[in-house]
């Protein structure tokens, strides 16, 4: 890998590559903060309150809040009981979106959440650790006309976190708990126009179920999906990428395969990376248009989740293979210790996200969170990968400390090295301080944006333009990696500039010969007679 | 008062209202002249019902020239928005309810007096009290057609329910359907300001003062209910995790929105115009006052005691707490006047058994109580 174009590149143009990169991050950032609208939204009706008159509720009705066909419903529940209705005759009904409007499968994903209007009463106030019992059916329609169908029903129990913000006295009777959002659902895909959400409270002393739950006022049904035109643009920057990463990537190791020898550890890493970041910017999701594909976000948390492992063994690699320690390494075995953590804990995580997501697929109410056990072992998870990832930053942080330290010996030697070795040297050191400083200026960038869009609003306004803060980071962020990998895959493909060279003959003192030793065994500089005798190895395999 | 809030009616309150409506009629002879005197106010919208607008298009009445109370702005935009009135009324009635719980302990308790001033001549003192009207008021017009927008009970609001014009949809996949609140609060400004605004008043003139206040407090109002309004957010990033997060906004219990413009009230500041024709404080040592806080002209008239030109009912009559110290105690309460004790039988529910709606299993438990009324 010695003689990467980096080293063999001018200043100046070097320069204009970096200037280019830096236009192309900042477009990026303008692509989202300029085009595209925010990246998710909301509907949050509140639900009907339908009256079921008849006497034994059978279950294949469907109650609509609204329009032909819409149900009985009471305004406030003092009517319900003036009228002696009961609670199990109620049927929260909410219709998703607002008629006028359609769900469309641009909106790639629909995450459903309640939340509970409960007032307080001094005697019917929620008991700690109260659970509310939940009996949901979901239907869908692609037509007006159309019959409801059933999509998804389930009973389920979610826990009620509540908190009375007042003292519990009389005179603070009837006023509103504060209470977590309730989870409810989550769809990997809006592949239907109009979704019916039936949603009853079932009551039974006998059970305990929704007893001590307080008295209920409202029930609101929020439904968060991703912007159309935030996906569009999305899917056009994916459009856009796939091949460009894709022609680096052919372009990078055509280059290698032109050298004599066979590619090292590093340049085999750098092209799994390309790979990875391929394989996160290719459109699939172009396909969840047509079909109604709801694994697609377990695929989506999959692939980033190969890239950021890859992402992460890459770091270590490249600090690995500039240490200029004189050992051997080439050989991902070496790295077990760190990519061993890396691997761990990704797979902590793969696993924890088929129990949450997967799991999904077959019922979209499922949460792993809403049991004690679910939530123990989810959080031992994410423990562990945590722990993975804390140990993986104390060894990458090691050993960057050890190259810099070797790399403030080196440099004290370098004007006694002979001219070969002192640019093999140099060229190291630069490569690396290079990498550093951009992988750096990247992590940080991130962190950056990801602490500012948390906590300021996403929308900005500078006079007359508007820029949408979490689109920016979003689509800056994707451009960013994606910029990070080209210019890494460009930059540090190996150069023919010393064919040229040795063509030329202007005495830079490198014979080709010389060049492939150091290319083979990047690190290993000891003494000619090793160097040859690897390199004779090398030539025998 | 017999809201959803009070479930729990008790013999004490059923007759403090049966005092109250006493003190009403009596008070309704003796204002007729003044309802001729006294402004008609779109707080009437309160008090007289508001019929939904379908019923007008079936019965082809013009619904807008039937509602008193309102000034030509407010009737033009009556016009535009007529899918907005109830929800304007049931605004106004909630604000006057939260007025009333707030100053139930106060010689003055925001009692409604007759169907077009609504509070009678009270309100044309430039005092606290009409701050706190103001303020309450517009907040609650702001809560109620949030709350309506968001059910989609409106034409012009973000996610209606009503048919609109055929390229909607494609703005809805770009964007989504906008602020409930943000909604409430541009229309409660456009329609609670109208009656200020359109009217020109002689520069430095005292209704030209007037006017300014009653901007600044209905500025006020509005803002608490935006500045209450809880957000809510869910994290659904890769595996759950908060690299996304969508927030919304949740409108605030009423109750909340009353304390903090009760809490503004506590804090009003005194102002009077200056040569610039801007509102200034009387006293410049304090912190001039924002956007959210009340303003007001003159002092507070004597609610003590019955005054036909200042507008106030009195307090003979209203019911006080012998031991309290504050307000509502009988000593200040009554005005030094003395009390009259009654006994009263006191019906209380007791040992009950809920369900979250609809179904309650009571005892009945019996008390009796001291009573002091006011002289």
């Amino acid at each position: 890998m010695a003689g990467a174009i980096i080293e063999n590149m001018s200043t100046k143009k070097l320069c204009m590559v970096g200037v280019a990169l830096l236009l192309l991050q900042v477009l990026a950032f303008l692509v989202g903060g300029l085009i595209a609208p925010k990246p998710t939204s909301y509907v949050n009706p509140v639900a009907m309150k339908c009256v079921d008159i008849r006497k034994n509720h059978h279950s294949s009705k469907w109650f609509l809040p609204w329009g032909k066909g819409q149900c009985k419903s009471i305004q406030t529940f003092d009517e319900a009981t003036n009228g002696h209705i009961e609670a199990n005759d109620i049927v929260f009904a909410a219709h998703i979106p607002n008629s006028q409007f359609e769900m469309s499968p641009w909106f790639q994903f629909m995450l459903v959440v309640l939340q509970l209007d409960i007032a307080f009463k001094l005697n019917n106030y929620i008991e700690d650790n109260s659970m509310v019992n939940l009996n949901v059916s979901v239907a869908y329609r692609d037509d007006l006309k159309e019959e409801w169908k059933e999509l998804a029903s389930s009973m389920e129990q979610r826990k009620l976190n509540c908190i009375l913000p007042v003292e519990k006295t009389v005179a603070n009777e009837g006023r509103q708990y504060d209470c977590d959002v309730i989870p409810l659902m989550e769809l990997g895909s809006v592949s239907h126009k109009y979704y019916l959400f039936n949603i009853r409270l079932p009551v039974s002393e006998k059970k305990k179920s929704n007893i001590a739950i307080g008295e209920i006022r409202d029930l609101h049904v929020v439904c968060i999906f991703q912007n159309g035109g935030f996906t569009m643009v999305w899917f056009a920057m994916k459009t856009f990428l796939t091949p460009s990463i894709i022609i680096i990537m052919i372009w990078y190791w055509r280059r290698i395969t032109m050298m004599t020898r066979s590619p090292v550890l590093l340049e085999k890493v750098i092209f799994a990376l390309g790979f990875s970041m391929t394989f996160i910017n290719i459109p699939v999701e172009w396909f969840s248009i047509g079909y109604d594909w709801t694994w697609m976000l377990l695929f989506g948390d999959i692939r980033q989740g190969i890239f950021y492992a890859m992402l992460l063994s890459f770091w270590i690699i490249f600090c690995g293979e500039h240490m200029m320690d004189q050992t051997e390494r080439n050989r991902i075995s070496v790295y077990w210790k760190q990519v061993g953590p890396i691997a761990f804990g990704s797979c902590c995580l793969f696993i924890f996200d088929m129990c949450e997501r997967g799991v999904q697929l077959k019922n979209p109410f499922y949460s792993i969170w809403t049991t004690d056990v679910g939530a123990e072992i989810a959080m031992a998870f994410i423990i562990v990968a945590g722990i993975c990832a804390c140990l993986y930053f104390l060894f990458l942080c090691f050993m960057v400390y050890q190259v810099f330290r070797n790399i403030s010996g080196k440099q004290s030697n370098l004007p006694e090295m002979s001219k070969a070795r002192r640019l093999h040297y140099e060229g190291l050191i630069f490569r690396f301080k290079f990498l550093m400083i951009i992988t750096l200026a990247c992590a940080a960038l991130t962190v950056v944006f990801f602490i500012t869009t948390q906590i300021t609003e996403g929308n900005w306004k500078l006079g007359d333009l508007s820029i949408e803060l979490n689109s920016a980071f979003f689509t800056g962020i994707y451009g960013m990696w994606n910029l990070y990998v080209f210019a890494l895959m460009f930059l540090y493909a190996p150069s023919h500039k010393h064919y040229e060279d040795g063509h030329s003959n202007d005495g830079a003192g490198m014979s080709s010969g010389e060049e492939i030793q150091l290319t083979t065994t990047i690190t290993h500089i000891d003494g000619p007679t090793e160097v040859y005798r690897l390199a004779g190895k090398e030539a025998q395999e | 008062m017999q809201g959803p809030l009070c479930l729990r009616r008790t013999a004490e309150r059923s007759s403090m209202t049966g005092i109250l409506r006493l003190l009403l009629v009596t008070s309704l002879l003796s204002c007729w002249k003044q309802a001729l005197v006294g402004a008609n106010s779109w707080w009437s919208l309160a008090l007289n019902p508001v019929q939904r607008p379908e019923m007008y298009i079936i019965g082809a009445q013009p619904l807008c020239s039937q509602l008193t109370g309102l000034s030509p702005g407010q009737r033009k935009l009556c016009q535009l928005y007529q899918d907005h009135m109830v929800y304007i009324g049931e605004g106004a009635k909630t604000g006057i309810k939260e007025c009333q719980h707030q100053f139930k302990h106060r010689r003055w308790n925001c009692s409604t007096v007759d169907n077009n001033s609504v509070f009678g001549r009270v309100m044309q003192i430039g005092s606290r009290e009409a701050a706190f009207t103001y303020a309450i008021s517009a907040a609650g017009v702001v809560n109620a057609i949030s709350r309506a927008c968001r059910e989609g009970e409106l034409s012009t609001c973000g996610c209606s329910r009503t048919p609109r014009p055929k390229d909607l949809p494609r703005d809805w996949l770009w964007g989504g359907c906008g602020d409930n609140v943000e909604y409430g609060y541009r229309f409660a400004k456009e329609f609670v300001d109208a009656r200020e605004r359109e009217k020109n008043f002689p520069k430095g003139s005292e209704e030209q003062a007037r006017s300014l206040m009653n901007l600044q407090n209905n500025e006020a109002g509005r803002r608490a209910v935006y500045k209450l309004a809880d957000v809510a957010c869910k994290c659904h990033g890769v595996s759950g995790s908060c690299s996304l997060k969508t927030c919304w906004l949740q409108l605030a219990d009423f109750r909340k929105v009353g304390e903090y413009i009760k809490e503004k009230y506590d804090s009003a500041a005194s102002m009077r115009l200056n040569k610039r024709n801007k509102l200034e404080q009387v006293n410049q040592r304090f912190n001039p006052p924002t956007a959210e806080d009340l303003v007001y002209l003159d002092p507070s008239p004597d609610y003590c005691l019955y005054n036909e030109t200042t507008g106030s009912l009195g307090t003979h009559g209203r019911q006080c707490n012998k031991t309290s110290e504050g307000m509502d105690g009988c000593e200040l309460m009554c005005c030094g006047r003395g009390y009259d004790q009654f006994k009263t039988v006191q019906v209380e529910r007791c040992h009950c058994k809920f369900h979250w709606c609809c179904f309650v299993k009571c005892k009945k438990c019996t008390e009796i109580v001291d009573q002091y009324v006011c002289k």
